[in-house]
């Protein structure tokens, strides 16, 4: 079959059939766009999880004099030796501890201090309340346990922090929201499968005569089916070129311009997505448009076109 | 050409044979009146030549090929090798002559080049040369007819399956269809036609295989066809 043909083949069934054929460019669009939603999602949890996990360290937070409630703490605020021996505990930990360093007690204050300047509680707290702790980078953060375990308890250290939990809060937020969007993603893609297959049992009824008309003269299975096939690959790529372009607008004007802006003054610098990474998961959208016209058509065209 | 040895057709099991026991050889370049009342078994046996059922038990080749052997991929071959022409015509409405005619070339393939020696040729050959622009709702029943054996002979088949074709066409005209159906026959092709018009069978003295209750009754060269055996008169 020569391109030129099999090409008005395809014009005239889209001609024919531009209601459905709008319904599954909307479809897919609408089922791409909830895709892409949910996997910039996951980028963003990606991005921030680097981006946090840097800064985050567990915090081996020693006894302060008054922290007598606890077991290790029973002798009052942590001494010198304690101290050193915390220390060379830390430099032994060579494989898991990237680095570390200690935070004095003035340091904490000022911190503290800096921190709550606009609180009333600020005036209540002694400096001598505010700990002294080590500031511990770990190789290999998702190793916390190891040594939390290590420190917990030990001598002279009242309690081991990991700040990652407080991060974690948030990162499963988004990973629900990124959740969520897939859920919708699934359910639409579903109504898009169920869609094309009506599309195509209707194009082929509507078609039924050239079709038998093919058959009779010989005309291959391939040449049959392949002008339904690149009339649905078609339509399911407008809609996914429908798809990243919300989604591009989305993170321009969005997330780019609006929440960056927002943020901006509260928390400094924060990793958050761009239209670069739209661009990486651009290639899967499409690829996803198409594997499911291709597939969806094959099974549809297997039922509804005899050859 | 196409040979059916001890073929039965059955449509659902515990029915009544649509074909009991066929046997029956038609030659290259031989032209065929199967005969017989409605429900005979003549459509079968046409359904049964290109592939859209298969035998029940017994043989079928076509052109060399054992059509119970063949592989599902290699129909479309098959039906290259064989014209079709039925009694309603089956034209595409939206199209013109030319293109109607043309479109066969084009799922077969076939270039511009080819489409603009061969279409205006096949019109000629069914004496339709200058009606290639019109619709077929512009054209009478013969002429459709007509139109349709140029389709079905555009690509060159060997073998031309008629089923009833001149069913919805007056006495007058179906003796032009047939004619051309002749005239085809003499270039070589082998012609099978199904009908149950008495006049042209008794008109065009061809070998005649009469079928009744799907089995073969009659099977004479320069055949005649009495439909009054039949009931039919």
């Amino acid at each position: 079959m020569r391109v030129g043909f099999l090409l008005g083949e395809v014009w005239n069934g889209l001609r024919r059939n531009t209601s459905m054929v709008v319904a599954v460019v909307l479809v897919t669009m609408v089922s791409l766009f909830f895709l892409g939603s949910g996997l910039l999602a996951q980028r963003q949890v990606d991005t921030l999880k680097g981006y946090w996990y840097d800064k985050v360290q567990v915090s081996i937070f020693l006894c302060t004099p008054d922290a007598t409630d606890v077991a290790s703490c029973a002798g009052g605020g942590v001494t010198d030796a304690q101290r050193d021996q915390l220390r060379s505990d830390l430099e032994r930990l060579d494989g898991l501890v990237e680095e570390f360093w200690f935070e004095s007690n003035e340091e904490a204050y000022e911190r503290f201090r800096e921190q709550f300047r606009n609180s009333p509680v600020l005036d209540s707290i002694p400096q001598e309340a505010i700990p002294e702790s080590f500031r511990v980078q770990l190789a290999d953060p998702t190793k916390y346990e190891v040594v939390a375990s290590a420190f917990e308890g030990a001598p002279g250290v009242e309690s081991v922090e990991d700040q990652r939990e407080v991060v974690d809060k948030l990162f499963s937020f988004l990973n629900a929201i990124s959740l969520a969007a897939v859920g919708l993603a699934v359910t639409m893609v579903a109504c898009a499968v169920l869609l094309i297959g009506t599309t195509i049992r209707l194009t082929a009824w509507s078609r039924r005569r050239e079709t038998n008309i093919m058959r009779l003269v010989g005309a291959s299975a391939f040449t049959i089916h392949v002008p339904f096939l690149v009339e649905t690959v078609l339509a399911t790529l407008v809609g996914a070129a429908l798809a990243i372009g919300l989604l591009w607008a989305m993170i321009e004007y969005g997330i780019s311009g609006f929440l960056s802006d927002l943020l901006a003054g509260q928390t400094g610098m924060i990793g958050l997505i761009g239209t670069r990474d739209l661009w990486t998961i651009t290639p899967i959208l499409l690829g996803g448009a198409i594997l499911l016209a291709v597939i969806t058509s094959w099974l549809a065209l297997r039922r509804h076109v005899r050859v | 050409m196409i040979t059916f040895e001890n073929v039965t057709m059955r449509y659902a099991k515990g029915d009544a044979p649509a074909l009991s026991d066929v046997d029956v050889e038609i030659g290259r370049g031989d032209f065929v009146f199967v005969v017989g009342a409605s429900g005979s078994g003549k459509s079968t046996m046409m359904r049964l030549i290109i592939l859209e059922q298969h035998a029940t038990q017994g043989r079928v080749l076509v052109a060399g090929q054992d059509l119970s052997r063949l592989p599902h991929r290699k129909v479309p071959a098959l039906r290259r090798q064989v014209g079709t022409v039925f009694q309603d015509f089956r034209l595409l409405s939206g199209k013109t002559v030319h293109q109607n005619i043309a479109y066969v070339l084009q799922v077969l393939g076939a270039g511009r080049h080819t489409i603009r020696q061969l279409v205006p040729e096949t019109l000629e050959l069914v004496g339709l040369e200058d009606k290639g622009k019109r619709l077929p709702h512009e054209l009478s029943g013969g002429e459709q007819q007509r139109v349709a054996i140029a389709r079905a002979m555009v690509n060159k088949p060997p073998i031309l399956l008629a089923d009833e074709p001149t069913g919805n066409l007056d006495p007058d005209t179906s003796q032009e269809i047939v004619a051309i159906l002749d005239r085809i026959n003499r270039t070589g092709t082998t012609v099978v036609m199904a009908t149950h018009d008495t006049t042209i069978v008794n008109r065009f003295r061809k070998r005649v295989v009469q079928l009744r209750e799907g089995v073969i009754v009659r099977d004479q060269d320069e055949g005649e066809y009495d439909a009054v055996e039949e009931g039919l008169a």
